[in-house]
Parts: structure tokens; C-alpha cells; sequence
């Protein structure tokens, strides 16, 4: 999963790009998704379970279909963020049309979990939503969260949307004066990356071990 | 999830049986100390504290880890030579954060992280200080002038050089006539002691010395607290040698490659024509000797193959040619054996292809 | 811009793996010898040269005139799905032995961001036709540089008791970014440079 994130992980340099970045996601992933489940449900036939389990290779030409699909719901998010922010449009670049390659890696991976089928298909537009909505939300979380350490530490500033008031920039004292730029850089990205994915380990870890002493000390 | 850690047959980038880890390492440590001290001398108090807070960064940083990560703290010193060797490579005015943040990240970032001593693919040294360097610029510059010369002055050699260039003069004489025209501050003693040698030595012989020889030989010139004084770390490299604890083909293919390099294209950028470089002015200005005997020969990080070794020493010093001339200024030695630090595992599957490749060695 | 200079910047100051994050999945993914990286590897090389000609041909004859920039990313996904379907067929009849060998269809770890995000930037770059087949040759080199530099280190890396929580995909990402760190030693001002010296 972490491993879509990468070039993501290239523009966490300013806060506010990885809430655009996150915010492009959930479009694309919701659209994509919600397409996928439509398309499917009109042209295979009823009865048949799960979705996405038949494909000849990367290639097939479901996956093309979806790829398309997400490229185009890709293009009309750039096009609403060019209207609506352009500066910020400008400053992610090329990130931003990658989203749909991002988008068919996270369903991909999301295929592959197991699922008990359903044969409602009011229920299964719901669940895909919800899968969708669930990834697009811990995609921002990662991503807000590498971005607020680069941030930080990197400029010693917090970007975020200019409210009224608010100009949008936080400022920490502290670091801002001499903050350690190299975290900026590509390497910075990387290396946060890393250890985002070491701490989701570790988390995991930790968690798998708690129930099992509860089930030890239950058994005693 | 049962215990499925796979029994690990390593390749031993440890050092060769005949020397223990805490031998390596204090031998390393006393032979910096001569540079080190001489640093000091030259840069004074602040330079103390920068090799202060880097060895004490290193090792707290280096037990902290260790114990997080459930291993035995170390007590083979070799976090303390990791700390001794950024504190050298620090200009000697920077603020303290520096060092310390260089040590931080060197030891728990490029080594502990990997697994700890032994295991690194990168020089935990270097690691550090181009992180930290790239991350406080400024911080880079931070020299401090040397003995017998007016303060405020202070310029290290290369980077003045560089100046000097692109201010698109065509240097008449050698690179110290350059940097004499451009009124480089050499040393009073360094005045007194040319002049002395060029009136009752070479007068006979009609050669002269230009303004600043001695002071470049004997080390008393702005630069780097562990790197100004190339006798000193000669001194502690032929120690090093002597104990058998590095081997020669690293650094003699580096300053080898390197030498013949900047002589043969070092004038190109100047103008000066081909074979007109200034090789030995290269050789005793910036990290080079520091770098090819202290950090290209660390076992850990580079090619274990004998082959492998001279193919990584002549890359590092085309390299270093390259970067210094062309790259960044003050990072020419760092950057280049980072990128042969890469390049060392790569190196050791070319010079050694099928044999024990490492992952049928793995015993699931 | 001239070749030697677009070859240098887009192998080595704008590395596509280094500098860009792109491409990494298939580094660290797959977890290949070297074997499997170098056709990987050289595989997405020609997929992004001929993919940055092709989106130069789509920008230049097809978007811009009818102004339909705004297409370009789909435009730009079906014609490298297209080029990488074509090249795959191709593999398949020229050299099947070397899919074999490498166990996975060539063309679709080729298809990865790397190519998509080489192919936006040479649109984007204002190239010529050969200059953008160009950029996608440098492109694909710096790649193969990145993938095998960083599949050495990966392989010494898996024989080492490294800590179980950074094990694997934690640690590539690690060793990627302080490459990514090494690299740095190649930047713009270090180009200019070159070229100003000469």
C-alpha cells in the first residue's frame, strides 16, 4: 500500500500540497471506484462473485478500461484544481496526472484482499464507496503526516489553507530559524517514507502481540 | 508468526580475523589524533567544542539506539572514531547544532538503522555531514582565518581558487601566484620563511617559490578541523598501515587517480592547457588525504574483492576530480565516496559474479 | 538545451527514481536479482523513448492545435498502454527466452509511473521530436542506474540482521533516499558548470 505513495511522497514538502494531493486522491479513488462497481454490475453477468478477479495480465483490457477511466476523472481534477487554485496546480506539477496510476496501484492491491461476496447490488455500490473512501483516507493521513514532519523540520513553517484572516502559514518558532533543509530534498521524502512504512510494521506488530497475551492471561 | 528469521550467512564485511573490532577503532582513533589536535591548535576553542559535541552526540546517539533496538551498547569505539571523524570534517566556526544533528543522523540513520556495526552500506561519517552540511548551508562556510593572519579573512584555498577564476583572469603564474594576486592572506611566518628559502637556497639554482608554500605543507591555512594538515595525517595513515589495519590499494588507487587526473585536466577549466594542473596544491587543500585514508578504507563500505578495492579507489578519485571541479564547493571528497559507497556492492557482484551470491546463502 | 546537456540532466541531476520519486515500485516490489532488473530495467528505457516521441507527436499535432491540453493525461495513458502492448507482442515473439528467464511480462512492470511521469515532463519541456526521444533514452538510463545500484545494495542488504521492523520495504526506501542524498552531488549548478569549464 505504501509503496503507492511514493511519488506521491515527492510533493509532501508544504502541507497544504499533500491535502491537495490527498484531496485529488479521494476523487479519483471514489470516482474510479464507483465506476468499477457500476461497470460491472451492467455488463457481467448476475451472479458472478467478486469483482476484478478475471484479468489477463496488467494489460487486460479491464484494467486498460479502469486505467482510462481513472486518467480521465484525473483530468477533470486538474482541471477544478487549475480553476480553483492555480499557484498550487503549478507547484505539484506533473504529481497530480499521476494520481491515476497511483489510484489503479491502490485498487490492485485492494483486489487482492479477500471478500465475502454480496449479492445486493445496492450493498456492493456501498461497499466499494466505503472501501474507497477508507484507502483515500489513510492515503491522506500518510501522506499529511510525512508532510508535516518535512515541514516542519525542513522550513520550520506549516502551510496550510488561508482562511479570512489566517494567512496560511504557521510558523514555528524555534526551527524556522534555522530549519534543516536537506529534509526537503528527494532524499527527505524517501527517508520518511521508510520509516512511515517501518512505524505501520511496528504498529501492526504491537498489535498482533496484545490480543494474544489478553487470550494468555484469559486462559490462566 | 513463528520465529522465521533466516539464518544468515553474511559475506563478513567484518574485518579479517586478525584484528578485533575495538582494535580497528582505537587504532583509527589515535591515529586522527595528531590532525585532530593540530585542529584544535590552529581553530582554538571552537574548534574543540565541534569535536566535543560530535564524539558525545555520537556515542549517547549510538547507545540510545542500541539499546532501543534491543542489542548490546558497544564499547568497541566505534561511534566515538564515527564522531571524531564529522567533528574533523566540520568547518571550525559552525553552531554546535550542527555537529550534533551530523551525528544523529549519521549513526542512527546510516548505521543503526541498517542493523548497526558491520552492516551499513554507507559511511555513517559522511552520511552525516552532507546531511548536515546540505541542510544548514551557510553552516558550510563557517571558517575560521589561520595563525599569523588577520582576522576576518578567512577563505579556505580551494574555494578561493575558484573565485579567483571565474573572475575570468588568465593566471600567469601557478595557482599560488593566483591567489597571492588576489591578496589570499598567507601567514606572516609563511612570508618570512619562503622569502628566507628563496634568497639563501634558490637563488643558486634561479627557481623562487611563490607566497605560500609553507603554510599550504605545513597546514596553517583555513579549512576543515581535521583536514588542513596533510603531514599529520600522513602520519597517522603510515600508522595505520604499519598495523595492518587498512590496506593500500584503496588509497594509493585513489590519490593516485585522482593526482594524475588533476594534473593531466586541471588546467582545462583554467586555461592553463593540458598536463598543467596543480596537482600537489589539490592533494594538500581540502579533504582529499583524510578522505582516501580514513573513510574510503572503511571496511564496511567498501568492496571486499582485492579488485574490487583498486576499480573503487580510481572511480573515487575521477570522482573526486569531477566534484571538486565541477560540483558543489567543500564537497568534493564527501560527495564522491558517498556515490562510490553506492556503487560498492555493485562493484563486488561485477568482481566476483556467481560465486556465493549471498541470497542462496540464506537458509530459511 | 543541448543532447550532451539533456542526457545529463535527465540521467543524473533529474533522475527519474532519485530526484523525481518516481519508478520506485518496481525497485523495490519485485524483489528480482539482477537479472530481472536489468530487463526491467531496459524494458521501461524503450517505453519511455518511444513513449516521449509518441506524446510529442500527440502535444504537437493533436492536443495544441485543438486545444484539448486538457486531455493529456488520458491521452497520454492510452498511447503509452498502446506503445507498451506493442512492445510487449514484440518481446513475446522476439525474445521469448528472456520473459522467461525474468519471470514477470516485461511490459507490465514497464508500465509503472516512471514512464507516465517521463513522458508529462517531456511534454511539458518544449523538446523537438528527437530531443524528446532523447529525453526518454536518458530517462530510461538513469532509471537503469538507479535500479541497479539500488538492487546491489537490496541484495546485500537481505542477508543482513537488519531490525525486523525496518526488514524489507522499509529499508530500500531508507537506502533510496540517502542515495537520493549521494546523487545530490550532481545538480544543476554542477552541470553549468561543466559546460561554462569547456
Amino acid at each position: 500500500m505504501l509503496v503507492g505513495l511514493c511519488p506521491a511522497a515527492a510533493v509532501t514538502g508544504r502541507v497544504i500540497d499533500a491535502l491537495w494531493m490527498s484531496l485529488g486522491m479521494a476523487f479519483v479513488l471514489i470516482l474510479t471506484s464507483l465506476s468499477r462497481v457500476i461497470l460491472h454490475l451492467l455488463l457481467d453477468a448476475p451472479g458472478s462473485a467478486g469483482s476484478g478477479s478475471r484479468e489477463s495480465g496488467l494489460l487486460g483490457s479491464r484494467w486498460l478500461g479502469v486505467l482510462f477511466l481513472a486518467a480521465c476523472f484525473t483530468a477533470s481534477f486538474e482541471v477544478i484544481m487549475g480553476a480553483f487554485a492555480p499557484q498550487e496546480s503549478a507547484a505539484l506539477g506533473i504529481y497530480v496526472p499521476l494520481l491515476a496510476v497511483n489510484c489503479i496501484v491502490l485498487e490492485r492491491l485492494a483486489d487482492g484482499s479477500p471478500r465475502r461476496a454480496i449479492q445486493e447490488n445496492g450493498a456492493r455500490i456501498f461497499r466499494a464507496l466505503g472501501a474507497a473512501a477508507s484507502r483515500g483516507a489513510a492515503f491522506a493521513v500518510a501522506l499529511v503526516l510525512i508532510s508535516v514532519v518535512r515541514e516542519t523540520l525542513g522550513s520550520g513553517t506549516i502551510t496550510l489553507f488561508p482562511l479570512g484572516a489566517f494567512g496560511g502559514t504557521i510558523v514555528v518558532s524555534g526551527i524556522s530559524a534555522a530549519p534543516a533543509r536537506a529534509l526537503l530534498f528527494a532524499g527527505g521524502g524517501f527517508l520518511c517514507l521508510g520509516y512511515l512504512a517501518g512505524l505501520v510494521r511496528l504498529a501492526g506488530r504491537l498489535r498482533n502481540r496484545r490480543p494474544r497475551a489478553a487470550g494468555e492471561a484469559g486462559a490462566q | 508468526m513463528a520465529d522465521s528469521t533466516p539464518l544468515t550467512v553474511s559475506p563478513a564485511p567484518h574485518v579479517g580475523g586478525l584484528i578485533s573490532s575495538a582494535r580497528l577503532n582505537w587504532s583509527l582513533a589515535l591515529s586522527l589524533l595528531p590532525a585532530s589536535a593540530w585542529g584544535v591548535f590552529l581553530f582554538g576553542f571552537p574548534a574543540l567544542q565541534v569535536l566535543a559535541v560530535a564524539a558525545a552526540t555520537a556515542l549517547v546517539a549510538d547507545a540510545a539506539a542500541s539499546l532501543a533496538w534491543g542489542r548490546a551498547v558497544l564499547r568497541d569505539g566505534s561511534a566515538a572514531v564515527t564522531g571524531l571523524l564529522i567533528g574533523m570534517l566540520m568547518p571550525p566556526a559552525v553552531p554546535l547544532y550542527v555537529p550534533a544533528a551530523a551525528s544523529a543522523f549519521g549513526i542512527i540513520v546510516v548505521k543503526q538503522s541498517f542493523g548497526g556495526l558491520g552492516r551499513n552500506w554507507m559511511n555513517p561519517a559522511l552520511g552525516g555531514v552532507v546531511f548536515a552540511l546540505f541542510s544548514w548551508a551557510d553552516a558550510a562556510t563557517r571558517w575560521l582565518p589561520a595563525r599569523g593572519t588577520p582576522a576576518g579573512t578567512a577563505a579556505a584555498p580551494l574555494a578561493a581558487l575558484r573565485s579567483a577564476l571565474a573572475g575570468g583572469a588568465q593566471p600567469t603564474g601557478g595557482v599560488l601566484s593566483a591567489l597571492g594576486a588576489r591578496g589570499y592572506p598567507w601567514s606572516s611566518l609563511d612570508g618570512r620563511v619562503v622569502s628566507w628559502v628563496n634568497v639563501h637556497v634558490l637563488s643558486a639554482v634561479g627557481l623562487s617559490l611563490p607566497g605560500g608554500v609553507f603554510d599550504l605543507l605545513v597546514g596553517n591555512i583555513p579549512g576543515r578541523i581535521g583536514d588542513v594538515s596533510v603531514p599529520l595525517l600522513m602520519l597517522g595513515a603510515a600508522f595505520l598501515l604499519a598495523r595492518r589495519v587498512i590496506r593500500w590499494q584503496v588509497p594509493v588507487a585513489y590519490l593516485a587517480s585522482f593526482l594524475v587526473a588533476a594534473q593531466v585536466f586541471g588546467g582545462l577549466p583554467m586555461g592553463r592547457g593540458w598536463f598543467a594542473g596543480a596537482a600537489l596544491f589539490q592533494l594538500f587543500c581540502g579533504s582529499v588525504v583524510l578522505g582516501a585514508f580514513f573513510m574510503a578504507t572503511d571496511p564496511v563500505t567498501s568492496p571486499l574483492t582485492r579488485g574490487g578495492r583498486v576499480a573503487y579507489g580510481i572511480c573515487l578519485g575521477l570522482l573526486t576530480f569531477l566534484l571538486r571541479y565541477f560540483g558543489t564547493p567543500g564537497f568534493g571528497v564527501p560527495l564522491a565516496i558517498l556515490l562510490g559507497n553506492c556503487i560498492s556492492p555493485l562493484l563486488d557482484k561485477i568482481a566476483r559474479p556467481r560465486a556465493a551470491s549471498p541470497r542462496k546463502a540464506v537458509v530459511q | 538545451m543541448s543532447f550532451l546537456g539533456i542526457i545529463l540532466t535527465f540521467s543524473l541531476v533529474d533522475n527519474v527514481v532519485l530526484t523525481r520519486l518516481l519508478g520506485i515500485c518496481p525497485c523495490v516490489g519485485a524483489p528480482g536479482g539482477m537479472r530481472a532488473t536489468a530487463s526491467t530495467a531496459a524494458a521501461t528505457g524503450l517505453l519511455m523513448s518511444v513513449s516521449a516521441l509518441a506524446a510529442w507527436a500527440l502535444e504537437t499535432y493533436v492536443l495544441l492545435p485543438l486545444g484539448l491540453d486538457f486531455l493529456k493525461t488520458p491521452a497520454f495513458v492510452l498511447a503509452v498502454a498502446c506503445i507498451a502492448g506493442l512492445l510487449d507482442l514484440a518481446a513475446r515473439r522476439a525474445v521469448p527466452q528472456l520473459l522467461r528467464a525474468a519471470g514477470v511480462p516485461v511490459a507490465a512492470v514497464a508500465f509503472n509511473c516512471a514512464t507516465l511521469g517521463v513522458v508529462l515532463i517531456a511534454a511539458k519541456g518544449g523538446f523537438t521530436a528527437l530531443q524528446s526521444l532523447v529525453v526518454g533514452l536518458s530517462a530510461g538510463a538513469g532509471f537503469f542506474i538507479a535500479l541497479t545500484v539500488l538492487t546491489a545494495i537490496r541484495e546485500k542488504l537481505d542477508v543482513e540482521q537488519v531490525p525486523e521492523w525496518l526488514r524489507g520495504l522499509p529499508l530500500h526506501l531508507i537506502s533510496a533516499g540517502l542515495l537520493a542524498y549521494a546523487f545530490l552531488a550532481f545538480d544543476r549548478a554542477f552541470l553549468s558548470r561543466i559546460f561554462q569549464g569547456w
